[in-house]
C-alpha cells in the first residue's frame, strides 16, 4: 500500500463521512464541503467525458471520411447559443432534429417493448404450463386487469367495475409491500457496498473510524458553540 | 409559584416519539460490525439466479459478449458482487469481452474489475485487443445506443485509451446480430435503450440490476426480452455461491441480514407503540370524562 | 435569417422530417434510407452530447451569482467553480494515471457511493415511524413487506425455507403485475405525448414561449 492509495482512502473516507453529517439533522459546513466537491468535480468529469465522446465520434468520424458528421458538430455548437438569451432561438433547429430523432427511436420500439409485448406475455400463456406456473400466470393476468380498472376514470365505477377496482386496489397494496422490501434491499445494498469499500482490506478501517470520530465531533462542537449556521452556506 | 407536573413518558410514547438518530446509529453499527469480523452464512439460491448462471454457463469459447456498465459508481457498490462473479465466469469460458460504459462515473469501473480478476485473466491468457477490450464511454444517450446497434463502427473507432479498434476482435462486429450476448449492469440509465435497440431485435440480454429496479425490470423478463435477471447484491452473493468464488457479496450477507431484521423489529415496535399509545390516550380521555 | 429559426412551422417541419427519417426505415428496408437514418441518429447523439456541456455554463452562472452577492458561504461556490476548472486541467495530463485518476477515486467515487446510500437511513426511519397497520390496505402492505423482507435476509432461508415460495409468489405475481400495469400505462402516455409534440400542440418542448407559440 503506497502513499497514493493511502491518500485516496483517507480523503475519500473523510469526504464520505462529511456527507453523512446530513443525518445529524442540521446543515453544516462539512456537508457543504462534500456537496460542492461532488458537484464541482462531478461536473468537470461529465464535461471531460462528453468532450471525449464528441471528439471520438464526431471529429474522428470526419477524419475517417464521414463528412456528414460535420453537421453534428455544427448543430452541436448551435445548441450552445442557448447561453446567450438574445440568440437562444438559434438552438431550436438542432433541438428539433435531436427531439425528432429521439421520438423516432422511442416510438418505433416502445410500442412493442412497453405495450404489445407486455399484453402478449400477459394474455397468451394462460393455458400452458404446470399447476404452479398456471397459478402465477393467472394471478398476473387478473391482477393487471383489476389494477388497470382501478385507474379507469372515464365512467363512474359501478357494479362489477367497482368490485374489480376494489380488488385491484388491494392487489396493488400487496405489491407495494413487496416493492418497499425490494427498494429497502437496494438501498441497504448500496450502503453495505460503500462500507465494504472502507473495511476491506482491514487497513482501511482506522481511516473510516478516525474520519467518523473527527467529523462528528467537529459537527457536535460547532453545534454546541452555535457556529453551525454561521459557517454553513446559504441555500 | 406554578406547580410543575412532570409527566412520566410511558413506554408506548417512547416507542412513538424517539429521536430518529437512534435508528441511524443502529443501522451504522449493525452494518459495520459484521464487516469487521466477517463470517459465512448459508444462502439459498433463487430460481432467477439459477437461470442467470445457466445462461453464462452456456457461453462457448470465442463467443462475443458486450458488457455494459450502465451505472453510477454508487450502483457499482451494490452490484459489484454480480459484476465480478459474472465476468469471472465469462473469462473462465474464454469468451471475447468488450466493455462499454454509459455514465461518466463508470469510466473507472473497468480497471477495478481487471485489477480484481487479474489472476483469472492471466490463467486463461487474456490479451488486450485479442480477447478483451475497454471501449469506454460510448453510450451517453439513446441515440448512441441505436447507432451502435445499426452500425457499430459509426460511433466506435477508438477504445477508452485512445487506441484504434482496428485489428481487434471487434472487426467482426458490425450490428446487433454480431453479439452473442449483452450483459448489462444497470441502475436504469440506458437499459431502456438497450432493450429497444438490441433486445427487441433478438440479441440475448442478461441484466444485473439494483434492488430499486427489480420490479420495473420484471416485465421485460416475462416478455422474453431478458433471458435472465440477477437481483441486486443478494443475487450477486448467490452467484458467488454457485460459482464457488466468495467475494464482496457473500461477505456482505451478514450485514444484509441484520439490516433487514432491524427494519422489521423497528416497524413492529413502532406499531406496538402506536396502538399502545392510542389506547392509552383513549383510556385517559374516558377517565377524564 | 432569424425568422427561419423563430418560425414554429419550420421547426415543427424539421422535427417531423427528422422523426420520419428515423421511424420509417425501421419498418421499410431500403439500404439508402437505413444508412441515412444511421447517420442522422449519430448526429443526434453528438448534438445530445453537446447539450450536456450546457451544464458547465449553468454551474458557473449559479456560482458567479452567489459570489457576486457575497452570500454566506460564497467561498464554497468559489471552491466548486475552481474544482470544475481543475478537473478540466487534470484531464490534459491523462486519465489513466495522475491527478485526474486520483480525483476520480478519492473524491468522485466515494461521494457518489454515499449519495444514494444515505437513503437507507431515511427509509428505515420513515418505515419505523410511518408504517402503521391502521386499515386493511396498510395491513396487507405490511404483511407482504415483512414476508419479502424476511425472505431477502439470507439467514431466514436457513431455518425457515418455507418462506421462499411464498415470497417468490408475491414478487413474481403481484409486483410483476403492478410493474406491467405501470409500464403499459406509461407507454401509452408517452406515445400520446409524442404524438402531441409532433402535431405541434406542445411547442414549449422546442423552446417556444407561450406568446411565441400562440
Amino acid at each position: 500500500m503506497d502513499i497514493i492509495e493511502v491518500s485516496i482512502v483517507g480523503v475519500g473516507a473523510f469526504l464520505a463521512i462529511c456527507m453523512f453529517t446530513t443525518l445529524y439533522g442540521k446543515s453544516n459546513p462539512l456537508y457543504a464541503l462534500a456537496e460542492e466537491s461532488y458537484i464541482g468535480f462531478g461536473t468537470g468529469l461529465t464535461i471531460v467525458i462528453n468532450l471525449l465522446f464528441i471528439y471520438k465520434t464526431g471529429i474522428l468520424g470526419i477524419q475517417a471520411g464521414d463528412w456528414l458528421l460535420s453537421f453534428g458538430i455544427i448543430l452541436g455548437i448551435m445548441v450552445l447559443a442557448r447561453i446567450v438569451p438574445k440568440y437562444s432561438y438559434i438552438a431550436r433547429v438542432p433541438i428539433a432534429i435531436a427531439i425528432g430523432a429521439q421520438f423516432g427511436l422511442a416510438l418505433r420500439t416502445e410500442i412493442f417493448t412497453g405495450f404489445l409485448d407486455q399484453i402478449r406475455s400477459t394474455i397468451f400463456p394462460l393455458l400452458t404450463g404446470d399447476a404452479m406456473t398456471l397459478l402465477n400466470r393467472w394471478t398476473i393476468a387478473l391482477s393487471v386487469i383489476f389494477m388497470l380498472s382501478f385507474f379507469f376514470y372515464t365512467t363512474e365505477l359501478k357494479g362489477p367495475l367497482r368490485w374489480s377496482a376494489r380488488i385491484g386496489e388491494y392487489a396493488m397494496y400487496v405489491a407495494f409491500g413487496g416493492i418497499f422490501a425490494q427498494t429497502f434491499m437496494g438501498r441497504l445494498s448500496l450502503f453495505v457496498g460503500f462500507m465494504q469499500n472502507y473495511t476491506v482490506p482491514p487497513w482501511k478501517i482506522p481511516y473510516l473510524l478516525g474520519s467518523l470520530i473527527i467529523v462528528f465531533a467537529a459537527v457536535i462542537i460547532l453545534d454546541r458553540a452555535k457556529l453551525l449556521e454561521k459557517l454553513t452556506p446559504e441555500e | 409559584m406554578t406547580e410543575q407536573k412532570t409527566e412520566k413518558r410511558s413506554i408506548y410514547r417512547m416507542l412513538v416519539e424517539y429521536d430518529r438518530r437512534i435508528i441511524y446509529l443502529f443501522i451504522f453499527v449493525l452494518i459495520l460490525a459484521p464487516l469487521m469480523q466477517p463470517f459465512s452464512l448459508p444462502i439459498q439460491v433463487s430460481p432467477g439466479t439459477m437461470t442467470y448462471y445457466n445462461v453464462l454457463n452456456g457461453l462457448k469459447k470465442d463467443d462475443v459478449v458486450l458488457v455494459v456498465f450502465d451505472t453510477e459508481f454508487s450502483g457499482y457498490m451494490e452490484i459489484q458482487s454480480g459484476i465480478l462473479a459474472s465476468i469471472k465466469m465469462m473469462f473462465e469460458h474464454e469468451v471475447k469481452v468488450a466493455i462499454a460504459v454509459a455514465h461518466p462515473e463508470a469510466t473507472g469501473i473497468p480497471q477495478l474489475v481487471f485489477d480484481q480478476l487479474k489472476g483469472v485473466m492471466d490463467q486463461h491468457h487474456y490479451i488486450y485487443g485479442q480477447n478483451y477490450i475497454n471501449l469506454g464511454y460510448i453510450f451517453p444517450n439513446s441515440a448512441s445506443v441505436a447507432s451502435t446497434a445499426q452500425d457499430f463502427h459509426s460511433i466506435v473507432r477508438q477504445d477508452a485509451y485512445g487506441r484504434s479498434i482496428e485489428g481487434t476482435f471487434l472487426d467482426n462486429v458490425n450490428t446487433w446480430k454480431d453479439w452473442t450476448l449483452i450483459s448489462v449492469y444497470t441502475t436504469g440509465i440506458q437499459s431502456g435503450s438497450i432493450i429497444n435497440h438490441y433486445g427487441l431485435r433478438g440479441t440475448p440480454i442478461i441484466v444485473n440490476c439494483i434492488g430499486v429496479m427489480i420490479s420495473t425490470q420484471q416485465p421485460y423478463l416475462s416478455s422474453g426480452i431478458y433471458k435472465a435477471l440477477l437481483e441486486s447484491m443478494r443475487g450477486g452473493a448467490e452467484l458467488e455461491y454457485l460459482t464457488s468464488s466468495p467475494g464482496p457479496g457473500l461477505t456482505a450477507m451478514n450485514s444484509f441480514t441484520l439490516g433487514h431484521y432491524m427494519l422489521i423489529i423497528a416497524i413492529i415496535l413502532g406499531n406496538i407503540g402506536y396502538f399502545g399509545y392510542r389506547s392509552e390516550m383513549s383510556r385517559k380521555a374516558k377517565e377524564e370524562r | 435569417m432569424s425568422s427561419f429559426f423563430k418560425s414554429k412551422t419550420v421547426q415543427l417541419t424539421i422535427m417531423i422530417l427528422s422523426f420520419l427519417a428515423v421511424f420509417v426505415p425501421y419498418f421499410i428496408d431500403v439500404p439508402a434510407m437505413t444508412t441515412f437514418s444511421t447517420e442522422l441518429i449519430t448526429i443526434a447523439a453528438i448534438v445530445s452530447a453537446f447539450t450536456l456541456l450546457l451544464a458547465l455554463y449553468s454551474q458557473f452562472r449559479r456560482g458567479y451569482t452567489f459570489i457576486q452577492k457575497r452570500k454566506r458561504g460564497w467561498m464554497f461556490k468559489a471552491y466548486m467553480m475552481i474544482s470544475i476548472v481543475l478537473m478540466l486541467v487534470f484531464a490534459l495530463f491523462g486519465q489513466e494515471t495522475g491527478p485526474y485518476n486520483w480525483v476520480m477515486y478519492a473524491i468522485i467515487t466515494p461521494l457518489s457511493s454515499v449519495n444514494y446510500s444515505i437513503l437507507v437511513f431515511y427509509m428505515a426511519s420513515t418505515g419505523a415511524r410511518a408504517f402503521r397497520a391502521r386499515n386493511t390496505r396498510a395491513l396487507l402492505l405490511l404483511i407482504t413487506g415483512f414476508i419479502v423482507l424476511f425472505y431477502q435476509a439470507p439467514l431466514t432461508g436457513a431455518f425457515f425455507p418455507q418462506i421462499t415460495p411464498v415470497a417468490l409468489y408475491f414478487t413474481g405475481t403481484f409486483v410483476a403485475a403492478v410493474a406491467k400495469m405501470f409500464l403499459i400505462s406509461v407507454t401509452v402516455g408517452a406515445i400520446v405525448f409524442g404524438m402531441r409534440v409532433l402535431m405541434g400542440k406542445e411547442p414549449t418542448i422546442l423552446g417556444f414561449t407561450k406568446e411565441e407559440a400562440s
